[in-house]
C-alpha cells in the first residue's frame, strides 16, 4: 500500500471515519439527534467533495484491484445523496417512536462505504466484500425497530434470503474463478488475462464452452436477481419493505438496489461483457416479469407502503430494461440505467418521505385510508407528494419521465424483441398510473376520515423534500444531466460510441 | 424571423406566470387574477394572428423560435404558427378565458386549484398547437392531461373519481405508445443520416419523408401508434367510451374546454404529424379509418337520439360531429380537410356553446334530466332563445359555421366515395333529430312539475352568463356568413398537408404489416380487458368510489 493507493480510496477513508464521527458525537452528547445529524451531514459533504476531487485523477490502486472512473464517481455521489437525504427523513419517523438517530445514522454510511467499494471494485472478491459490506447493515436497518415483531420479521426474512442469495453468488464467483484462474476483471498484460479477456477469447471460440460457465453464469444471474428483487426472486420484499421503519423502506427500495445495479454494471457488463449473447436473452425475460409482476400486485395493494415496495419491483424492471438494451448492442442502455436509476432514487425517496413525515405521528398507518383528504391537513406534503406520484408514472417533464423515455428509446434502438419490451413498459407504466393516481384521488379528492390537527415538520424534513423536488422537476431539463450519464456510461461500455 | 424572446413562448406560458402568481397570492385575488391572465394571454393570441394575416395563405411557420435543448439527442425547443395552429391557439384562449368566467359563481370550493389547474392546462394545450419538435409536442401534450385529471376529479359530479380515473388510463395508453413511436422515428432518422441532429424536427423529418421516407414497418407500427394515440382523444368510434362519462362528471367548464379543445387535439395530431410523417401507411389505413368515421357519426348520433342526460346528449353529439373532422381529413381531398380544419373550430365554439348553456341550467335545477324539464322558454326565455340558436347551428343550419365545416368535409367526401358522403349526411339529418327532439322537450309544452317545484330557483341568465355566451354566438355568426375568413386562414396548412399525403401509396400487405397490426390488436384487446377489469374491480370493491381496504 503506498500513498496513491490512499489516495484513491481516500473518499471511502472520509465516509468510514464520518461513521466513527457520528458515533464519538453521539458517545458525547448521548441520545441528543441534533449534532448527530449535522455531524453526519458535514461528512457526507466532505466525502463527496473528496469523492469528486478524486474521480477527477480517476486512478487505479491495489495493482489494479480498485479504480476511479466516471462510473464510480457518479455512483459513488448516488450514493451519498441516498445516504444523506434518507438521514434528513428519519428524525419525523425516528424520534417520536424512541428510535436513536445516531446509531441509525453510522449503519447507514458503513453501507454506503460498501456501495461505495461495489462501485469501485476491479476484481470479483472485492465487488463479493463490497456487497457484503453493502447488505449486512440492511439486515440491521430493516430490523431497527426490534420491538415491533413485524420489523423482526422481516429483517430475519431478509436476513435468511440475502445471505442464501449472497451464498449463491459467490458459488457463482468460484465457477468464473475456476475457468478463468484470475478474479482481476480487466487486465492489459496479455500474459496474465483478466476475467473480460479469458472470457473474449472463450466466445471467440480459442476454448471450448464449458458447463461449468454456463452454471457459473446461472448462479450468478440468480444471486444478482435476488439482490434487486427480479421476479421471481423478490419475495422477501414486500415483508422486509412492510416491516421496516418507513424511511429504512425508502432507504432499502433506493440503495441496496442501486448498490446491486453497481455490481451488475462491474460484474456483467465488465467482467462477462463478453458473454452478454448468453445472458441476453435472460435479462429481457427478466425485465418484462419484474415490471409486469411488480406492477400487478402493486395494483391491488392498499397500503401505501407496500404499493412503493411493489412498484420499485416495477422499476426495477425498467432499469433491467436498459441493461438488455445493452446487451442488444445499444450504449444508450447503459445510460438509460444510470439515468433511471438517479431519476428513480430522488423521486421514490421523495415519495417515501412525504409517508415518513405523514407518519410522524404514532400509530399512523401508511393505509390510503390514512392520505384521505390530506390536501386539507397537510396542503404542503400532498402536492409534493403528488408531484412525486407523477413523476413515478411518467408524466413529463418530471425526472421519471425522461428516465423511462431514454430506456424505451435505448430498447427501440436495439430492436427486434427488445422493441417488444419497449412496449411492454410503456403498458406497464399506464398500468401502474392506476395505483399511482389513487393515492393522489385519496389525497385530493375524498374526505378526511381524521380530524387530528396538522403536523409541524422541522426545517430539515423541509430541506429535504425541497432537494427531491428540484431535482425531480429539473433532472430532465438540463442537458448537463445527460453528458454526465454518457460520460459514465462510457467508462465501462466495449460498445463504439452511441449518442 | 426568429427573436430571441418570441411571441410564441410569451402566449404559451403566460398562463403558467399566471398559475404561479395565483399561487402566491391571497384567495381574495384568486379570480380575478386568473381572469386577467387569461385574458392576456388572449390579447397576446391575437396579436400573433394579427401578426400572422399577412402571410395567411403560405403554409410556411412562423415567428419560429428553435434553440437546443439536450443536443446528444438532437431534441429542441421549437415552436412556430401556420394558420391551423394560429386559429387553434386563438380558440383555446378564448375559451379559456370563457370557461374561468363560467366558473366564477359555479366553483366555490378550492378555487385557487382550480384556477391553477386551468392556467397549467391552458399552457398545455397552446404548446401542443405550437410545438414544431415532436419530443417537445408529446411533453406538451402530457401536461395537459394532469390538469384535466384534477379538475374533473375534484370539482366534477357524483361519480367523478371513476371517469376521471378512465379518462387518464385511456389517454395514457395511447399517448405512451405514440412516445415508443416518436422515439422509434427519431432513431429511424438517426440511422438513416447518422446524426440526431433534427431527429425529432418535425419540418426535418417531413423533407425526409419527401426525398427518402421512411421504411413500411416503422410507417404501420408508427401510425398505428400515432392513430390510437389521436384517436382515443378525437374520440373515434369504438375508442369513445371515456367521453361520456368524463362529460357527465366534469365541471360545466371542463366540459366546455373538453369538447372544445381537447378533443381537437387528435384531429390536430392526425393533419400535423401522422398523415405527413406516414403518408403511405395514412394510404393503407384510411379506408378503415374512413368507415370507423361513419360508423362514429351514426352511432353517435342514434345515441345521441336515447340520451336521457343533457350532458350525454351533447357528448355523443360530439363524438357524431367529430366523425366528420376524421372523415373529412382521411379522404385526402382539398375540401374534406379545409372541412376537418374548420368543423374542428366551429364545434369548439358551438359545443362550447351548449355545454355552457348546460351547465347554466344545471346550475339553477341541480339536474340535467331532459324528461323532468319542460316550458322553459316560459321560464327562463333569454336561455332558452340562445339554446335554440346554438342547437341550430349544431344541427348544421346553413348560415351558421356548424354548416359550412360538415358541408366541406362532405363535400370532399363525395368527390372520391359518393356512398361514404351518402351515408354521412345521414347523419346531419339524424343530428337535428336528435337536437330538436331534445329542444322540444325542454323548451316547449307545459312547465314541469320539476320546474315548477323549484320556482324562484329558476331565473334567466344573468348578465356574466351572457357574457360568456356572446363571443361564441357572434363567431358562430360571421363564420358562417364569412367562412373565406376561417378557409383564407388555413389555405396554407390545407394546402402543405394535402402536398405531404396525396403522393402516399398504399403499402403492400405484407408479412409484417399483418404481424404488427395483429400485435396492436392484441395489445388493444389486452389493455380494454384490464380496463374493464379494472373498472369493475373498483365499483365492486369500492376502493375509487367508497372507502378503501384499510388496515
Amino acid at each position: 500500500m503506498n500513498g496513491a493507493d490512499l489516495s484513491a480510496i481516500s473518499p471511502l477513508i472520509a465516509a468510514v471515519l464520518t461513521a466513527a464521527a457520528v458515533l464519538i458525537v453521539d458517545l458525547v452528547r448521548p441520545g441528543r439527534s441534533g449534532p448527530a445529524v449535522a455531524t453526519a451531514l458535514i461528512g457526507l459533504a466532505i466525502t463527496a467533495f473528496v469523492t469528486i476531487q478524486v474521480g477527477m485523477g480517476a486512478p487505479t490502486a491495489f495493482n489494479g484491484t480498485y479504480k476511479v472512473d466516471a462510473l464510480s464517481t457518479f455512483l459513488d455521489i448516488l450514493f451519498i445523496s441516498i445516504v444523506a437525504m434518507t438521514i434528513v427523513f428519519a428524525p419525523d419517523y425516528l424520534l417520536p417512536r424512541n428510535l436513536p438517530i445516531a446509531e441509525f445514522a453510522t449503519v447507514l454510511i458503513f453501507a454506503m462505504s460498501g456501495a461505495m467499494l461495489i462501485a469501485g471494485s476491479a476484481d470479483l472478491l472485492l465487488l463479493f466484500l463490497g456487497l457484503e459490506l453493502m447488505v449486512l447493515p440492511g439486515y440491521l436497518l430493516a430490523g431497527y425497530h426490534k420491538t415491533d415483531s413485524y420489523s423482526t420479521e422481516g429483517a430475519i426474512k431478509y436476513f435468511l434470503l440475502g445471505s442464501f442469495s449472497s451464498a449463491i453468488f459467490l458459488f457463482g464467483v468460484a465457477f468464473i474463478w475456476g475457468l478463468t484462474g484470475t478474479t482481476l476483471i480487466n487486465s492489459a498484460d496479455p500474459a496474465q488475462p483478466g476475467v473480460a479477456q479469458a472470457l473474449a477469447s472463450v466466445v471467440a471460440g480459442t476454448e471450448p464452452l464449458s458447463a461449468g460457465l454456463a452454471i457459473g453464469l446461472a448462479f450468478l444471474t440468480t444471486g444478482v436477481a435476488f439482490k434487486i428483487a427480479a421476479v421471481p426472486f423478490h419475495y422477501w420484499t414486500p415483508d422486509a419493505y412492510q416491516g421496516s421503519p418507513t424511511p429504512i423502506t425508502g432507504y432499502l427500495s433506493v440503495g441496496p438496489k442501486i448498490g446491486a445495479f453497481a455490481l451488475i454494471l462491474r460484474l456483467f457488463v465488465e467482467a462477462l461483457g463478453p458473454l452478454a449473447e448468453w445472458w441476453l436473452p435472460v435479462m429481457i425475460v427478466l425485465a418484462g416479469l419484474t415490471m409486469t409482476l411488480g406492477n400487478l400486485v402493486a395494483l391491488t395493494q392498499d397500503n401505501v407502503k407496500r404499493m412503493l415496495a411493489y412498484s420499485s419491483i416495477a422499476h426495477t424492471g425498467y432499469m433491467l430494461v436498459g441493461l438488455a438494451a445493452y446487451a442488444g448492442g445499444q450504449v444508450l442502455g447503459l445510460e438509460g440505467l444510470l439515468f433511471y436509476g438517479a431519476a428513480y432514487t430522488f423521486m421514490n425517496l421523495g415519495a417515501f418521505a412525504v409517508v415518513s413525515a405523514v407518519q410522524k405521528r404514532t400509530g399512523v398507518t401508511s393505509s390510503l385510508e390514512t392520505f384521505s383528504g390530506l390536501v386539507r391537513r397537510e396542503p404542503g406534503l400532498t402536492i409534493l407528494m403528488t408531484l412525486f406520484l407523477l413523476s413515478l408514472v411518467g408524466i413529463p417533464p418530471l425526472a421519471g419521465f425522461w428516465a423511462k423515455a431514454y430506456v424505451i428509446l435505448a430498447a427501440v434502438q436495439a430492436g427486434g424483441s427488445l422493441t417488444v419490451l419497449a412496449v411492454l413498459v410503456v403498458l406497464n407504466a399506464a398500468a401502474a398510473a392506476f395505483y399511482y393516481l389513487r393515492v393522489v384521488v385519496y389525497m385530493w379528492m375524498r374526505d378526511p376520515v381524521t380530524d387530528a390537527p396538522p403536523l409541524t415538520h422541522g426545517a430539515l424534513m423541509w430541506g429535504g423534500l425541497a432537494t427531491a423536488t428540484v431535482l425531480t422537476l429539473v433532472f430532465g431539463l438540463f442537458p448537463s444531466v445527460f453528458e454526465i450519464v454518457q460520460h459514465a456510461a462510457a467508462a465501462i461500455s466495449t460498445l463504439p460510441g452511441g449518442g | 424571423m426568429t427573436s430571441p424572446f418570441g411571441i410564441l413562448t410569451v402566449v404559451t406560458f403566460l398562463p403558467l406566470v399566471g398559475a404561479l402568481v395565483v399561487a402566491i397570492l391571497p384567495s381574495r385575488w384568486t379570480r380575478p387574477v386568473a381572469l386577467a391572465f387569461a385574458l392576456a394571454a388572449w390579447v397576446v393570441s391575437l396579436m400573433m394572428l394579427i401578426g400572422y394575416l399577412p402571410n395567411r395563405a403560405g403554409s410556411q411557420f412562423l415567428f419560429l423560435e428553435a434553440y437546443d435543448w439536450i443536443p446528444i439527442f438532437g431534441i429542441q425547443y421549437k415552436l412556430g404558427v401556420d394558420g391551423m395552429s394560429a386559429a387553434l391557439v386563438v380558440l383555446t384562449t378564448t375559451l379559456t378565458w370563457i370557461c374561468i368566467l363560467a366558473s366564477w359563481v359555479p366553483i366555490q370550493t378550492r378555487i385557487k386549484e382550480y384556477m391553477i389547474s386551468f392556467l397549467v392546462l391552458e399552457v398545455g394545450l397552446i404548446g401542443v398547437f405550437l410545438a414544431l419538435d415532436l419530443f417537445l409536442f408529446y411533453i406538451f401534450w402530457e401536461i395537459v392531461l394532469v390538469p384535466m385529471y384534477l379538475i374533473i376529479g375534484i370539482w366534477g359530479g357524483a361519480n367523478r373519481i371513476y371517469s376521471t380515473i378512465k379518462f387518464v388510463l385511456y389517454t395514457l395508453v395511447g399517448s405512451l405508445l405514440m412516445l415508443v413511436a416518436i422515439l422509434a422515428t427519431a432513431f429511424a432518422y438517426q440511422s438513416a443520416t447518422g446524426s440526431w441532429t433534427g431527429a425529432f424536427d418535425l419540418v426535418a423529418l417531413r423533407a425526409h419523408v419527401q426525398t427518402v421516407g421512411f421504411a413500411p414497418a416503422l410507417q404501420v407500427g408508427a401510425f398505428l401508434a400515432f392513430f390510437l394515440a389521436f384517436a382515443i382523444k378525437v374520440p373515434m368510434f369504438p375508442f369513445h367510451t371515456w367521453l361520456p362519462d368524463a362529460h357527465t362528471d366534469a365541471p360545466t367548464a371542463g366540459s366546455v374546454i373538453l369538447a372544445g379543445v381537447l378533443l381537437k387535439l387528435g384531429a390536430y395530431g392526425f393533419l400535423r404529424f401522422a398523415l405527413p410523417l406516414y403518408p403511405d401507411a395514412a394510404h393503407t389505413f384510411a379506408p378503415t379509418i374512413i368507415v370507423l368515421s361513419l360508423i362514429a357519426i351514426i352511432y353517435g348520433a342514434i345515441v345521441a337520439l336515447v340520451q336521457p342526460d343533457l350532458k350525454r346528449l351533447v357528448a355523443y353529439s360530439s363524438v357524431s360531429h367529430m366523425g366528420f373532422v376524421t372523415l373529412g381529413t382521411f379522404v385526402f381531398t382539398e375540401q374534406g380537410i379545409q372541412g376537418a380544419i374548420l368543423q374542428m373550430i366551429n364545434h369548439g365554439l358551438i359545443t362550447g356553446g351548449l355545454f355552457l348553456l348546460v351547465g347554466i341550467i344545471y346550475e339553477r335545477t341541480h339536474d340535467r334530466t331532459i324528461a323532468k324539464m319542460g316550458g322553459l322558454a316560459a321560464r327562463m326565455p333569454l336561455w332558452a332563445a340562445t339554446l335554440g340558436f346554438f342547437v341550430f347551428a349544431s344541427a348544421g343550419l346553413p348560415g351558421l359555421s356548424g354548416f359550412v365545416g360538415e358541408f366541406l368535409s362532405l363535400v370532399g367526401t363525395f368527390v372520391v366515395n359518393p356512398p361514404a358522403a351518402a351515408v354521412a349526411t345521414l347523419g346531419m339529418i339524424l343530428a337535428a333529430g336528435y337536437l330538436l327532439y331534445m329542444y322540444g322537450r325542454v323548451v316547449f309544452g307545459e312547465v314541469s312539475d320539476f320546474i315548477v317545484g323549484l320556482g324562484g330557483h329558476i331565473t334567466d341568465m344573468t348578465p356574466v352568463e351572457i357574457l360568456t355566451l356572446v363571443p361564441l354566438a357572434t363567431l358562430i355568426v360571421v363564420f358562417g356568413l364569412q367562412p373565406g375568413l376561417l378557409l383564407t386562414l388555413v389555405q396554407g396548412s390545407v394546402v402543405d398537408t394535402i402536398g405531404a399525403v396525396r403522393d402516399g401509396v398504399p403499402l403492400p400487405i405484407g408479412t409484417e404489416v399483418v404481424v404488427i397490426g395483429l400485435g396492436l390488436i392484441i395489445v388493444l384487446v389486452v389493455v380494454r380487458t384490464i380496463s374493464a377489469a379494472m373498472s369493475s374491480r373498483s365499483e365492486r370493491t369500492g376502493v375509487m368510489t367508497e372507502g378503501g381496504g384499510a388496515h
